[in-house]
């Protein structure tokens, strides 16, 4: 008798919850697969560890590019595309200030300040790195997140502003047009093609022991760990602190009630640009500095992810950002484990729709935050 | 010269009027009740004083200054507090935030009024951490209520306050508003529960159709024949 019922429940579980059997099967033979690979030696601990180190830097640059775009889409409401684009803008501005702070007096400061177009150039050269040109780095990192606050600023007077009382259908296509404008702008300034920027060699590194063997620590990914964590402590505290954060969160949460109450929206709309561009900015420079690579595509080819980590988080939430830029970092970067490296991307998305099936409003949802 | 001065009001949303030649006053320190109909525009009366409709003609005079057409942002500066009908907290802060962003437009939240509002809403105290979106109707309600009091308005706009209540609690709001008035609040109150809100104000008007139909004493119309019948069910 019991043994039938068991049998029944069982069976009834498995008719009724196939897509959660299936998420089991799966999660179960990863498991197994992990385990046996460790054991065997297939998999060392020491490339482990430095696949989840890597997708946890990867995690922190999505998670603070996805800050901004959850910020503007909370308080005003549409999804702009553009967002990538406003983050290959900080990495440019930021990288040419490097440049020129790094090597005037010996090269011409358009070559300079083009971030070296046309092999003019080369980051390697001027010894861009946070311990070989400090200054350079910093005055790099606080450009981009200026020039970023800038764009955003005008973009929004001239192109958005005008259109706020329309759909958010109007906003979100023409910030599709905004995105391939930017995007082509900046290749016309300053080329098509992917230059180094760092002195890759000479950026001090560590190599941390891991049972096994070591994995890499540099002093970049220190740098980005410092940055994006201050940063986003530093959003964190302005929203649950300050006057006109918790104004933010009203004017996300009831636009209508927060005017009646006399705030001001225009203002808080200002604030939120350039909060979540400036964000962005420094974003894009951190990403540039750390990976040592700089293209126009950049931006463009990481939003898709950011999107991704901010659905998955919450869209609106700013802990859900940051949380689900790290769940997509950590497996776009860990599914090399299972997978071909080619299907980083993918599998990040393949867990960002998984979850979403699970939690369609995402994890953080009902926090929203602004 | 009252201080609410509604005359010939003309308003709406968009090409849609809704409101015709409405006339009304609320003096310093009264309490004055909107009755009538679903749909009659009692509502949108509220809503035009605070500059939430299209002022289509007429004028709304506070306190001797014209503010038709003043932009919700600002009417909050003039003196005048509103609480909406739907959606009139902040779900995502906590209740002490809530009652802070009452108080946005000053440089500091000022406290006497804030312990004012914990004093007559013991509630929101004890609550002043919980996030507001997740306490009751009679609660929210209440922190609506002491949202708008944090500027110590000289005239309260309540937009159907017993709305969604338990019956015990419908009681217990009424009594609210009436400290609330008698401690020098001017009160314009629009109500579905039109007896009760006849039986406790100074001065009512029974609004139709968009258009004044009566205006007397609450105690006049509740027990006037033509205004029992048409509107008070008998």
């Amino acid at each position: 008798m019991s043994v039938s019922e068991t049998y029944v429940r069982y069976r009834r579980t498995l008719s009724e919850e196939p897509l959660a059997i299936g998420v089991l099967l799966v999660a179960l033979w990863m498991a197994w697969s992990l385990v046996s690979g460790l054991l065997t030696g297939g998999i060392q601990i020491s490339s482990l560890a430095s696949l989840i180190w890597d997708g946890l830097l990867r995690g922190l640059i999505i998670g603070l590019a996805g800050i901004g775009l959850s910020m503007t889409y909370s308080i005003l409401n549409f999804a702009n595309f553009a967002h990538g684009d406003y983050l290959t803008t900080g990495a440019f501005a930021g990288m040419g200030t490097s440049y020129l702070v790094a090597g005037i007096g010996e090269n011409s400061v358009g070559a300079l300040l083009l971030v070296g177009a046309g092999g003019s150039v080369f980051g390697g050269a001027l010894g861009i790195g946070v311990t070989t040109a400090p200054i350079a780095v910093v005055l790099g990192a606080l450009l981009a997140g200026i020039v970023t606050i800038a764009l955003a600023l005008a973009i929004d007077r001239f192109v958005y502003r005008p259109i706020r009382d329309e759909s958010g259908i109007a906003l979100l296509i023409t910030s599709i047009g905004v995105a391939f404008a930017l995007r082509y702008l900046l290749q016309f300034v300053y080329g098509a093609g992917v230059r180094g920027t760092t002195a890759a060699g000479s950026v001090p590194r560590v190599n941390v022991p891991a049972i096994d063997g070591t994995f890499r620590v540099t002093a970049h990914d220190i740098s980005l760990v410092v940055v994006a964590g201050g940063l986003m402590l530093g959003v964190h505290l302005l929203l649950q602190r300050t006057k006109l954060g918790k104004a933010m969160r009203a004017m996300s949460d009831n636009e209508d009630l927060a005017r009646i109450t006399g705030i001001p929206t225009e203002r808080v709309i200002r604030t939120t640009w350039i909060v979540g561009a400036g964000l962005t900015g420094v974003a894009g420079y951190m990403f540039v500095l750390w990976k040592g690579t700089l293209g126009f595509n950049d931006g463009w080819l990481l939003l898709l992810l950011v999107f991704a980590a901010v659905i998955l988080g919450g869209i609106g939430s700013i802990y859900g950002a940051i949380g689900g830029g790290i769940i997509i970092g950590l497996t776009a970067s860990v599914s090399v484990v299972w997978i071909p490296s080619e299907f980083g991307r993918a599998a990040a998305f393949l867990v960002m729709i998984v979850i979403l099936l699970f939690k369609p409003e995402g994890i953080f949802s009902g926090r929203t935050t602004a | 010269m009252s201080l609410l001065e509604v005359r010939d009001l003309d308003a709406g949303y968009g090409d849609l009027q809704i409101l015709t030649d409405v006339d009304l006053d609320v003096d310093d320190e009264e309490y004055v009740t909107i009755v009538g109909p679903n749909g009659a525009g009692k509502s949108t009366v509220m809503k035009s004083v605070f500059g939430l409709t299209t002022h289509m003609g007429g004028t709304v005079t506070f306190d001797g200054e014209d503010i038709s057409g003043t932009k919700p942002e600002d009417v909050i500066h003039k003196g005048l507090g509103y609480v909406p009908q739907n959606e009139n907290i902040f779900a995502e802060l906590d209740v002490e935030e809530n009652l802070e962003m009452g108080a946005y437009i000053l440089d500091e939240v000022p406290q006497e009024e804030l312990r004012k509002v914990y004093d007559r809403f013991p509630i929101l105290e004890e609550r002043k951490h919980q996030q507001a979106g997740t306490m009751s109707g009679g609660q929210r309600q209440m922190l609506a209520m002491g949202r708008a009091l944090m500027l110590d308005p000289d005239l309260l706009l309540l937009d159907e306050p017993s709305a969604g209540l338990a019956p015990d609690l419908v009681d217990e709001m009424f009594d609210k508003i009436d400290e609330i008035n008698e401690s020098g609040t001017a009160v314009l109150m629009v109500e579905q529960n039109a007896k009760e809100a006849l039986r406790r104000c100074d001065r009512g008007y029974v609004l139709a159709n968009g258009q004044n139909r009566f205006e007397d004493e609450g105690a006049v119309l509740l027990h006037d024949e033509e205004v029992r019948r048409e509107f008070l069910g008998g």
